[in-house]
């Protein structure tokens, strides 16, 4: 378990030594691309307008197609522009001076490679499924389209800022914005209480880990007085930090960090809210809930690389929180019926390879992983939208059949092949292959050590469970013999259908936009290489190299891996076929076996349920804070109030009574009363120099 | 004739109660808006006229010339620096606003109603221009007045409570800490053989002439008026039921700008007056931020009355600001001075909002409506604009003054090199929680009103009068409008407020790392002229103190 000190390891590191101390500042000619974050900000003011204007036409989706794609072209001109880390100027924003004390968060980008990365797929996938949806949302043209539009808009302009801000206060703007505009858009149907509930739950579960974030930031600031990356990664790799007197304020920051991590980023403990987030139309969950915004933990991580490795174990923790999360979530997808909540459950494991990933110090890996996901997962919800979009919402596996043999489905379900193969890791084909097993195999890289050998078959593990969900849905749903039945959209409120239904197959934008993304899948196969190569130039460039003694097959897991991941997601894929295509009753009455056993019954119970983890959380944290606030509140209003400010306001009154007999009509009484109140003002005025020394010297002790 | 410079920013809203007076009723809200208009158009030449705006300095420094009482030193004497045209600017702005919001509100005794909200400008335009100890006692004191009328003749049901309740409330506690002023001005007297109440002078003599026992009960006595104000837990209890039998109008400027004179106390007269005082009891008074900000967050969640929800955010949200100007240092007292300018934006706006939808359904009850958007979109864009405001959302106002206020309590650890402090990370970690709470009560009611199914109450026509359009009218879009300008304006560019804040900041905080370090050596968690230390001493003083919020609460 003795691991030499990471920060060491990262100091040694020469790429990061040559880090990026000095980071020059674009002075001309590079202000022209700080239009990739500002186009989707005009694009959502153009929608706002369009919203209030009530356009009836398709003209948002068409604005913000063009906006993002001329977002994501400059994004490209960008990337044959680069040579070197350089930070563009956009926008003063936080900048306070007061003596030696400076404060400057300004709007600024920090191009390097892994900014760059995260961007080419941000721009690329955004710009695809916008043209996506502008088909998918027809239905609500005139209604909620503009809405829709200025949302992903929105999110692309946090996103970009969240990825490209060269300081940690304006990744913090980009990283609440997305969470907000996750917000707006899984509550985009917001008549329907669930979804309203779920979007409440994802933004404040995601508060959650802000707050982690945001510590982590205040912590940084306070041991190294700023909050820009480049005179950060400057300090920590001089090492000129005051490590050992700053004592536990150093070291809490990766784990401030890593909370922020997990909870933008849906893993345990603040994964809850990924699933729900399916609430919101599927584009969403393709754009957003998979393919990028749900990555920000994995680039904070891979960005805060060198300040990940201020405590030995910090790394270490991220990597198994990853592994067990992997585990965990792909149990959960197993025993779902909902395709869509199948799919988010399994986003949250490939996340856990990613966090595993960068845990180990993988960080090419994982990195690769969330390039390669981005495409696949994107293709996976994506063909999901287009079954719901064609069958009435219908989202139950259960209730469709065939789809390959249906007319006009024939991409829908070829594509949605190709990216269950993916994530399934079938070997060779497939970039899911390539990108899972670089990350399992770095768990049995001999001087690992935390353990993670364990990890590695933990990876393992899951990567057939995986193989199995994932073809479980495709053999559902695209083979066998058609059968469908439509979805709640065909009803109306009072559940009858609404006359005959037909599936309406995608049209035109829909398959383009599957087509392209797949053909994506494909092209990343190639880009392992070149998205190491982006990743290593960067400050999260602390890659391990294979170790130098693996002479022998079985020394170096690199080579034996891909051959045991790729069996493994096989035998996973052949189980699915049985259970799903071969003999389709198969799994129902192995279902019914295990409900029959008192014991063994507990075991798809827990799984159907997600193993009671929502339930757990609303009892030891919600409801108790929700009895806390209604016990504050009566204590506000009858002891607080009643007793305390209502009972001092009596005293004067009880005072009144006393003096009452005074106010007696008397002449002679008010005389001498009038005398008596004139002696004691006397006395007070001339005793009070020293009853004021009295009672200070009552309060001494402060003073 | 220097002082009609601010001179005017009394007179104009007074001369608009003249006229309110003896023209007919039916004109009286014309006039009112125009002399508030004409006024913040005034505000708005003397702010682009002020010279001061970064050295901290002073300006249009004049005293009114028939108000003089030389024997007694009072001068009335006006002045402003850059925070105190910034919440002067805040008031001008908000008054026209929640005049022209009043329109269709206020049906009965209009003459009065505008009368007495011209009467308010002037008071509290009057405390924040105030150089003379008199002058901004007069002004402090009267804001209550017109205050205590808006409710008690145009307020809701349980209205002669709430305004007994605030009058005796606030009235009490300014008295004592008029009091404690006083006690400075006569230890002025003594010292010299004459009298003063210039501001500026009294604050000098008072941080280096009074013993540290002596600061000690003028802290007390001056934090019985401004905490009560501002409100601190746990004399807020006025606040909710304020707030909740206010007419609206009465609301946004309760909220927008009247608890900002208690703050606007804590930084003008506590922090310069009683320096020593206030390191001594700023650990203390820290906590007790802290538990308001949770205390009432959580109260927040079980509220059924949307008004009473905001009111109790108020509570929550002024927590941070006081929380921030406790912090002794210039980002937290940055953030406390933006706070104080968003907050009136922000729950100013949240207010009308929510008055907008009593003037519809006459209800305030959550559990009556639900799903407004679907019936009032526009109205349902504010109010989700404004809740994310008040939440914090990075890009609008709130988050900046939220953010700094933290910052300056984390950093306010003893082992701060520039500016060492009497908090630390424990107090923000524990305050942060707030935020978390606030993004709960705050999504959930507008999870339950704007989103959700549509349910609204029948109102019958006739019991009512007039019947507004369902959603807002150009009208109401023209008052909400500027403040959502502005509160993205602050969001997006807040660097021209900090800049100009940023001296008076300085000069306020001028003293006190020293004074902080000389306490940190004398209690022993500091070795003296060591700025840098050790890490127990970091430990000391912050987990102890924070550990202590915690259990309170909890």
């Amino acid at each position: 378990m003795a691991a030499a000190p990471i920060s060491g390891l990262l100091a040694a590191s020469p790429l990061v030594a040559a880090g990026p101390a000095g980071v020059p500042i674009a002075q001309d000619g590079l202000g022209f691309y700080g239009l990739i974050l500002w186009l989707p900000a005009i694009s959502m003011v153009l929608c706002g307008v369009c919203a209030a204007l009530r356009v009836k036409s398709k003209l948002p989706a068409w604005i913000t197609v063009g906006c993002l794609g001329a977002s994501f072209g400059l994004t490209v001109g960008l990337y044959r522009a680069y040579e070197s880390p350089v930070i563009i100027p956009l926008l003063q924003w936080l900048n306070i001076q007061s003596g030696q004390l400076t404060l400057v968060a300004d709007f600024r980008f920090y191009v390097d490679s892994l900014t760059l990365l995260w961007m080419l797929f941000v721009t690329g996938i955004g710009t695809l499924i916008a043209l996506y949806a502008s088909e998918y949302m027809e239905t609500d043209v005139g209604k909620g389209y503009s809405r829709f539009f200025a949302g992903i808009s929105v999110f692309l302009f946090a996103m970009i800022a969240l990825v490209a801000a060269d300081n940690l206060l304006m990744l913090y703007l980009g990283w609440e914005g997305v969470g907000f505009a996750s917000y707006w858009l899984i509550g985009y149907y917001y008549r329907k209480p669930s979804a309203v509930a779920a979007a409440k739950k994802a933004f404040i579960v995601n508060r959650i880990g802000d707050l982690g974030l945001l510590l982590g930031i205040y912590l940084i600031w306070h041991n190294f007085g700023t909050v820009q990356y480049a005179a950060l990664f400057e300090q920590i790799n001089a090492g000129g930090y005051p490590d050992e007197t700053g004592g536990w304020s150093i070291k809490a920051i990766p784990y401030l960090l890593m909370l922020g991590a997990f909870g933008k980023s849906a893993q345990i403990p603040l994964y809850v809210w990924l699933p729900d987030a399916m609430e919101g139309p599927t584009p969403v969950s393709a754009l957003i809930h998979a393919a990028t915004m749900v990555t920000a933990g994995v680039y904070l991580l891979c960005r805060m690389l060198p300040v990940m490795g201020l405590h030995d174990l910090a790394l270490p923790t991220v990597a198994w929180i990853g592994g067990l999360t992997a585990l965990l979530s792909a149990t959960i997808a197993l025993a779902q019926y909902d395709i869509k909540r199948i799919f988010a459950y399994s986003t949250i494991s490939q996340l856990g390879y990613m966090f595993m990933g960068v845990g180990m110090l993988a960080s090419a890996a994982g990195a690769y992983h969330v390039f390669t996901h981005a495409f696949f997962k994107a293709v996976l919800f994506l063909t999901a939208g287009a079954v719901m979009h064609g069958f009435a919402g219908q989202v139950d596996l259960r209730k469709i059949s065939g789809l390959l043999k249906m007319p006009g489905w024939r991409i829908t379900g070829l594509t949605m092949l190709y990216a269950c193969a993916c994530l399934a890791g079938v070997p060779l084909l497939t970039s899911g292959f390539f990108s899972k097993d670089a990350i399992m195999a770095e768990a049995f890289v001999a001087e690992a050590g935390h353990g993670y050998r364990w990890l590695g078959i933990i990876g393992i593990v899951t990567a057939f469970l995986t193989a199995y969900y994932a073809f479980r849905v495709w053999f559902r749903v695209c083979a066998g013999e058609p059968h469908f039945e439509p979805g709640e959209e065909h009803h109306d409120a009072s559940g009858r259908p609404r006359g005959e239904f037909h599936p309406h197959p995608p049209r035109l934008a829909v398959n383009l936009v599957l087509v392209l993304i797949t053909v994506g899948a494909v092209w990343s196969i190639f880009l392992k290489r070149w998205a190491a190569d982006m990743v290593a130039d960067s400050t999260a460039g602390a890659v391990r190299e294979a170790p130098a003694h693996a002479a022998g097959f079985w020394a170096d897991p690199h080579l034996w891996m891909p051959w045991v991941a790729g069996t493994v997601g096989l035998v996973g894929i052949a189980v699915a076929w049985y259970f799903h295509l071969a003999d389709r009753k198969a799994a129902e009455r192995l279902k019914n076996a295990l409900l029959a056993n008192p014991v063994a019954r507990l075991l798809p119970l827990a799984l159907q349920n997600k193993w009671y983890v929502d339930e757990v959380y609303h009892a030891t944290i919600r409801f108790p804070l929700w009895i806390l606030g209604h016990i504050l509140n009566l204590f506000d209003r009858y002891v607080v109030d009643l007793s305390l400010v209502d009972g001092i306001a009596k005293i004067p009154r009880a005072l009144g009574r006393g003096f009452q007999p005074l106010h007696n009509g008397i002449l002679h009484s008010y005389a001498i009363s009038m005398a008596g109140g004139a002696t004691l003002v006397a006395v007070l005025v001339f005793l009070l120099p020293q009853l004021v020394e009295f009672l200070g010297g009552l309060l001494g002790g402060q003073g | 004739m220097v002082w009609l410079w601010l001179g005017s920013l009394l007179l104009v809203p007074l001369v608009g109660v003249a006229a309110v007076c003896v023209f007919p009723a039916r004109r009286a809200k014309w006039i009112a808006l125009f002399a508030s208009t004409a006024t913040f158009a005034h505000s708005i030449i003397v702010a682009v006229a002020f010279e001061h705006w970064h050295d901290g300095g002073f300006g249009f420094g004049a005293a009114i010339p028939t108000l003089q009482l030389p024997k007694f030193g009072i001068q009335f004497e006006m002045g402003v620096d850059s925070v105190s045209l910034l919440l002067t600017l805040l008031t001008t702005l908000l008054m026209p606003l929640c005049i022209w919001g009043s329109f269709s509100a206020i049906k009965d005794r209009v003459k009065e109603y505008y009368g007495w909200m011209l009467a308010i400008e002037a008071a509290m335009i009057g405390v924040f221009i105030a150089r003379d100890l008199i002058f901004f006692y007069v002004c402090f004191e009267f804001t209550l007045v017109p205050m205590y009328f808006l409710i008690a003749v145009w307020g809701s049901d349980n209205r002669a409570r709430a305004c007994t309740k605030f009058f005796l409330f606030t009235f009490t506690g300014s008295l004592i800490a008029l009091a404690g002023l006083l006690y400075v001005a006569w230890q002025y007297q003594s010292a010299y053989e004459q009298w003063s109440f210039a501001i500026g002078e009294l604050t000098a003599f008072s941080a280096t002439h009074l013993s540290g026992s002596e600061q000690a009960w003028v802290l007390l006595a001056l934090l019985a008026g401004f905490a009560v104000k501002v409100p601190l837990f746990p004399l807020h209890t006025w606040l909710p039921l304020a707030h909740t039998e206010a007419p609206t109008a009465g609301s946004v400027v309760l909220a927008g700008v009247l608890l900002k004179l208690g703050t606007y106390g804590l930084y003008r007269f506590v922090l310069p007056m009683v320096p020593e005082a206030v390191i001594a009891y700023a650990p203390a008074i820290g906590v007790i931020s802290i538990i308001g900000i949770l205390y009432a967050a959580l109260i927040c969640w079980v509220q059924d009355d949307i008004k009473r929800l905001v009111a109790y955010s108020s509570v929550s949200h002024l927590g941070f600001c006081v929380l921030g100007l406790f912090s002794l240092n210039p980002l937290g007292l940055q953030g406390s001075v933006i706070y104080m300018l968003n907050h009136g934006l922000s729950t100013g706006a949240l207010f009308f909002l929510v008055g907008m939808i009593y003037e519809r359904y006459h209800t305030r009850d959550m559990s009556k409506l639900s799903g407004l958007s679907a019936r009032m979109p526009v109205w349902a864009f504010f109010m989700v604009f404004f809740v994310l405001s008040s939440v914090g959302l990075p890009g609008l106002n709130g988050f900046i003054g939220e953010f700094l206020c933290l910052l300056g309590a984390f950093t306010a650890s003893a082992d701060n090199a520039t500016h060492p402090g009497l908090l630390g990370p424990w107090y923000a970690a524990v305050a942060a929680l707030g935020m978390i709470f606030a993004a709960m009560y705050l999504l959930i009611m507008v999870g339950k009103v704007v989103f959700g199914p549509l349910v609204e109450p029948v109102v019958k026509a006739k019991e009512h009068g007039e019947r507004l359009p369902a959603d807002l009218t150009w009208r109401e879009i023209g008052v909400l409008t500027p403040l959502a300008v502005l509160c993205l304006a602050i969001g997006m560019q807040p660097h021209p407020l900090t800049h100009a804040a940023q001296g008076s900041i300085d000069a306020v905080l001028a003293t006190y790392p020293e004074r902080v370090r000389h306490h940190l050596a004398l209690s022993g968690q500091l070795a003296a002229g060591s700025a840098v230390d050790e890490p127990e001493d970091l430990g000391g003083s912050g987990v102890g103190g924070g550990g202590d919020g915690g259990r309170v609460d909890g």
